[in-house]
């Protein structure tokens, strides 16, 4: 049985994200009104946040998993802003102490009577929105992949590494598939690394998620994201199928114009650990 | 009537790690009461939780010698733990600011849900006869196991090792609802003889014992051995070789032992 070692805190995992920083992600999401490289950063703070409180226990917040986001737009390196900033993978324990600043944020909650209450919320925030250069996602692939392959040589027997490429989706420093393939390559003893990609197109196009076959797909590009993606492990399966989403034996950790509910929830199903210990 | 418990945490863990609570109290009347709780990991200070529970439950059970027989009584008893609980958080929420570490962003959501738990609490009268008299309440899957003659008479509330799964009921410290605790609790009772045995034990150590007994083993000879002598240090050696030859899931452990002589 593979994707099921257990993450411990002396047996961690480790999560890389790459964020699409280029020009286009000024666009606005799907048609609407947000702008893609706001609604990416938003979700990626608030995984952060989850992650962190997932984890927390009286003595802090344990170590489970080692996290990078990776921008790539007008250079590829490090998206942390704040103290982390120019880090790569961090311990969840320093990703939850060093967020560049916690926001108050207002949001409604039920007020117990059928109606809604504004109530305030701690919104802890360590990437920004950039849209700002090309779309160089192999110099991406290439660097998530670096940090696999060490993460892998250091951890033989851990539950693999997970890469989360979120994108608009075309390349500009040539096909990225290659380098995709070379970030599934590395392999420990639980199974290969996986790569889910997330297209977030400006187009009004049908959202598609966890498909098994691209036929459904509108362009290249998501044609091509649907080919480097890995097979979504069982147990992920299974908690997307507990979500409502529809995914079979064959779905693959791809979705096509995601509005930020579905990025949220990818995000959510793409690094759901199947046990801590 | 001779009462052990031991208590392990999960591996890669240290013992103040271990979210498990035992508690037994001997009542002046002869009667021996004890209980076990299974702090939910996801939760934040589940293992504070669980301990409460256990005494909470316990005391009432001595106080009232109804609650281990009526489901709505233990269920009152339940509710008072979680108000018990109110008042202990916001002693520690002070104290945590008094020793400079306020509470931090991401452990508030987390306060916010309230900790988790199973709970099973028993009652053991021994009648001048010989007979002693048993009565069980749990809410979960923690379990007890009544042995005789090398035999395994009974199992409760969980009878088989594939019943267990990720999703046992749980007693969460805000919860005020008497009527929906109640129906999750089962209770039962029964009689014993001198010479019998009983294992109250949180769900990893229970779906082991279970998976034992329906192979045709006697697991209850291997723990009696470690409780009788106390032996915690080879009974953490003996759970690391169950957990890595994936005979147990790698969790926090507790058995008490209640053996009638």
């Amino acid at each position: 049985m593979t994707y099921a070692a257990e993450i411990s805190r002396a047996n961690p995992s480790c999560f890389v994200f790459l964020v699409d920083q280029s020009s286009s992600m000024s666009d606005s999401i799907g048609g609407g009104q947000q702008r893609k490289a706001d609604v990416v950063a938003d979700a990626i703070n608030r995984l952060l946040a989850e992650l962190s409180v997932k984890c927390a226990k009286e003595e802090g917040v344990r170590d489970y998993f080692h996290v990078a986001v990776i921008g790539y737009g007008h250079a590829v390196g490090s998206a942390f802003t704040g103290p982390l900033a120019g880090r790569d993978l961090v311990p969840l324990s320093q990703v939850a102490e060093k967020p560049a600043r916690v926001e108050k944020r207002t949001k409604k909650v039920p007020d117990g009577a059928g109606g809604l209450v504004e109530t305030t919320t701690r919104f802890p925030v360590w990437v920004d929105p950039v849209a700002n250069g090309a779309t160089p996602m192999c110099r991406a692939l290439a660097a998530a992949e670096s940090l696999v392959s060490d993460w892998v040589s250091r951890h033989p027997d851990g539950f693999p590494p997970i890469v989360l490429n979120l994108t608009d989706g075309e390349s500009t420093d040539g096909d990225p598939a290659g380098a995709a393939w070379g970030v599934q390559t590395h392999v420990t003893a639980d199974g290969a690394a996986l790569l889910f990609n997330l297209h977030v197109s400006a187009a009004n196009a049908v959202p598609v998620t966890f498909p098994d076959t691209d036929v459904a797909l509108p362009d290249a590009y998501a044609r091509t994201l649907f080919g480097m993606s890995s097979l979504l492990p069982p147990h992920m399966r299974f908690y997307a199928l507990q979500q409502g989403v529809p995914a079979g034996d064959l779905a693959r950790g791809f979705v096509y114009n995601a509005d930020i509910t579905s990025l949220v929830q990818f995000l959510d199903i793409g690094t759901r650990a199947t046990d801590l210990r | 009537m001779v009462t052990s418990s031991l208590r392990v945490p999960k591996q890669g863990h240290t013992p103040r790690e271990c979210e498990d609570a035992a508690h037994v109290v001997a009542v002046p009347d002869g009667s021996v009461l004890a209980a076990v709780a299974d702090g939910a990991s996801e939760s934040l200070l589940a293992g504070e939780w669980a301990d409460l529970l256990t005494r909470t439950v316990t005391d009432a059970a001595r106080d009232d010698d109804r609650v281990l027989r009526d489901a709505d009584r233990f269920a009152a008893a339940l509710v008072r733990a979680g108000q018990a609980w109110g008042g202990w958080l916001a002693e520690y929420v002070a104290k945590r600011e008094a020793e400079d570490r306020p509470i931090a962003w991401y452990e508030q959501p987390k306060l916010d849900r309230g900790p988790h738990a199973t709970v099973l609490a028993a009652r053991f009268d021994a009648d001048p006869s010989g007979v002693t008299r048993w009565e069980v309440a749990a809410l979960g899957d923690s379990c007890l196991f009544h042995t005789r003659d090398d035999e395994l008479l009974r199992a409760f509330p969980i009878e088989s090792a594939a019943a267990f799964d990720n999703t046992p009921g749980l007693v969460n410290a805000f919860n005020r609802d008497q009527e929906l605790l109640a129906r999750h609790v089962r209770a039962v009772s029964g009689t014993a003889s001198g010479g019998d045995g009983f294992f109250l034990c949180t769900d990893a150590l229970a779906a082991w014992f279970l998976g034992a007994a329906q192979r045709g083993e006697r697991p209850w000879r291997a723990l009696a051995e470690f409780t009788r002598t106390g032996d915690l240090d080879g009974f953490t050696v003996w759970l690391a070789h169950a957990r890595a030859e994936g005979l147990m899931r790698n969790d926090d452990v507790t058995v008490v032992h209640v053996d009638l002589g």
